[in-house]
């Protein structure tokens, strides 16, 4: 329960809530901490930020402060990779990667979490790579005191999934890369792929094991794959061939080096023709020639999901519809822009 | 008690369908005898110990009845016409009560919970089923004050209505000035204008109708049937009759 008392009054009583001062543009924060003495010379600071009245608590057992509620949500919202401190600033408690990787966020859960009363937790959005230390999640309850029924059901919520937000590690691949291609492999032309895709790999963490070069040609495709696989590489990614064209024969190299899940097909533009199989549990990612015109493509979006140990199918790629669609901005601002950014 | 998708089965074999309904029915039952601490509510040793209130007379009710086992013949199923969709579980034997109440904003989150289905009722169908239950519903600890009248067992009271002689059970008489009502005659009644008709083949016996195993046919009753049957005759004549007079 709240008591109002008046500011002159209040001289003496510790401060029940972190009472915050904003100056534009240079300052937002807080003024005074929770469990301030407040003293004369407070009055006059206390004034100038609006305050003529102050709040004294008598919780009663079934209430619950601002700040032990933020913890209970807090631990709760906390999934695998994510570290916080039980250190509430304004009542409000920051959820930080412990960890380099790819944020997950349960959007559903953080939904149905936000739909309780009085509480809230607004995250980045969930495939943003996050380096360790970063923040990814903030939550907090609304009013300084509330009862603690609703906070215990959030809290119930957000961790029945193993809480909303975790960072998931990026493993580190032997990648196989396979450039498909009359024209390269009879060397009319330079092949330009192959360091596109290494970067890629690279700036992730993993390596390319293995570069080799095909023909438009299924056995030569196939053979190649299986060669990259008998020598360890767990990722295999594949250039070329991707099209319409009656020389585009990758897809079928692809499954007659026993490919058992083939998906062919994303709602991404760049990447609409964009590939994914696997033979076992050895992802492979057919990249089809936009990748060597734009920066950012489908297979930026997909490549940090597979290395975060993510099984991409048939509904993740259709997913991706929603926000799949690059502005091609005269200067690319990826990763600040909302491609790829709408999925759960 | 039987697992989730058994009990799903069963209730919308026994409902009739299979709707989101019948979900969050199967659902809110297994939470609220969890929470009462009943296990097998319709085995022999608990069905006395549960009482149920449905505020709904909808999908949901059929499925909360068929899994807790209670039925409103029994007295351990009561409907209370709130129009909300809630039920109570409580327990005789602790007192304990529980009321859950399925969540409004459950129906908004369908679409979250399963993205990958399209068209309202199908999504509805398998997100109920993928929601935790702090989703799905809100629960309050509710003191529920159980009158002797309203338990199962005997009936406890009867009386008879000063103005008609009908026999009301279980304390369900209306007192105005003094003089015992039953509720039709007080005029707390959902009908109106009531009069008393004769109707054909009043005579009817539904024993007769056909030989009951080990039960000796009399020739009073073969005497019945056969009169069952000239008048069933008659009535399909009269039906024949007028059948085409009756279409447009």
């Amino acid at each position: 329960m709240l008591k109002t008392i008046k500011l002159e009054d209040a001289v003496g009583t510790k401060l029940t809530h972190d009472i915050t001062e904003i100056r534009p543009g240079e300052f937002k924060g807080a003024a005074f901490r929770r469990g301030h003495t407040v003293c004369d010379d407070d009055l006059c600071r206390l004034q100038r930020l609006g305050k003529n009245h102050l709040y004294l608590i008598d919780l009663a057992e079934d209430e619950i402060h601002e700040n032990d509620a933020a913890a209970i949500l807090a631990a709760s919202l906390a999934g695998d990779g994510i570290t916080w401190e039980n250190n509430p600033r304004e009542g409000k408690i920051s959820l930080v990667a412990a960890r380099d990787g790819l944020l997950r966020v349960d959007a559903a859960v953080l939904a149905a979490f936000n739909m309780v009363a009085e509480v809230m937790c607004a995250t980045l959005h969930s495939h943003t790579l996050v380096k360790k230390g970063a923040q990814v999640a903030a939550t907090r309850a609304i009013p300084l005191v509330m009862k603690r029924a609703p906070v215990e059901r959030a809290a119930a919520m957000a961790a029945s999934n193993g809480g909303v937000v975790s960072v998931l590690p990026l493993q580190k691949v032997r990648a196989g890369l396979v450039i498909t291609g009359n024209e390269v492999y009879h060397g009319l032309i330079e092949d330009r792929f192959a360091p596109v895709l290494t970067a890629k790999i690279t700036d992730l963490g993993s390596d390319v094991a293995g570069i080799a070069f095909a023909p438009d040609d299924v056995e030569h495709i196939s053979r190649a794959i299986c060669n990259h696989i008998a020598d360890g590489c767990n990722l295999l990614l594949l250039s070329g061939g991707m099209s319409v064209d009656p020389d585009d024969v990758t897809r079928k190299g692809i499954r007659v080096a026993g490919a058992d899940e083939i998906h062919y097909g994303a709602a991404v533009l760049p990447g609409a023709m964009f590939l994914v199989a696997y033979i076992g549990d050895i992802p492979l990612l057919g990249v089809p020639a936009c990748g060597l015109h734009h920066r950012v493509t489908v297979l930026d979006l997909v490549l940090p999901r597979v290395l975060a140990g993510e099984r991409i199918g048939k509904k993740e790629l259709a997913f991706l519809g929603h926000g799949g669609l690059c502005k091609d901005c005269p200067e690319c601002s990826y990763p600040n822009c909302p491609f790829g950014k709408g999925t759960m | 008690m039987q697992d989730f998708e058994s009990l799903l089965k069963s209730s919308a074999a026994a409902h009739g369908h299979l709707c989101p309904g019948q979900v969050v029915g199967v659902r809110m039952a297994m939470l609220g005898c969890r929470l009462i601490g009943l296990d097998d509510p319709s085995s022999h040793e608990q069905i006395k110990k549960l009482i149920v209130y449905v505020e709904m007379d909808r999908c949901t009710a059929d499925a909360v009845s068929h899994v807790t086992g209670v039925k409103l013949g029994r007295r351990s199923l009561k409907f209370v016409d709130y129009g909300i969709m809630a039920a109570t579980f409580l327990n005789l034997e602790t007192n304990r009560a529980y009321r859950v109440v399925s969540t409004e904003e459950a129906r908004d989150l369908a679409a979250m919970f399963a993205p990958e289905i399209a068209g309202k009722h199908a999504q509805q169908l398998r997100a109920y089923q993928r929601m935790p239950d702090s989703v799905l519903f809100r629960v309050q600890e509710v003191d529920v004050n159980l009158a002797e009248l309203d338990l199962p067992g005997p009936t406890r009271r009867k009386v008879a209505c000063v103005r008609c002689g009908q026999v009301v059970r279980d304390g369900r008489e209306v007192i105005r000035s003094g003089r015992v009502l039953c509720k039709p005659c007080s005029g707390e009644c959902y009908y109106r204008e009531a009069r008393e008709v004769s109707w054909p083949d009043m005579n009817r016996t539904p024993a007769c109708k056909s030989k009951i195993a080990g039960v000796k046919t009399t020739n009073h009753d073969t005497k019945i049937l056969s009169e069952n049957r000239r008048r069933d005759g008659l009535l399909n004549e009269y039906h024949k009759e007028i059948s085409p007079c009756l279409k447009p």
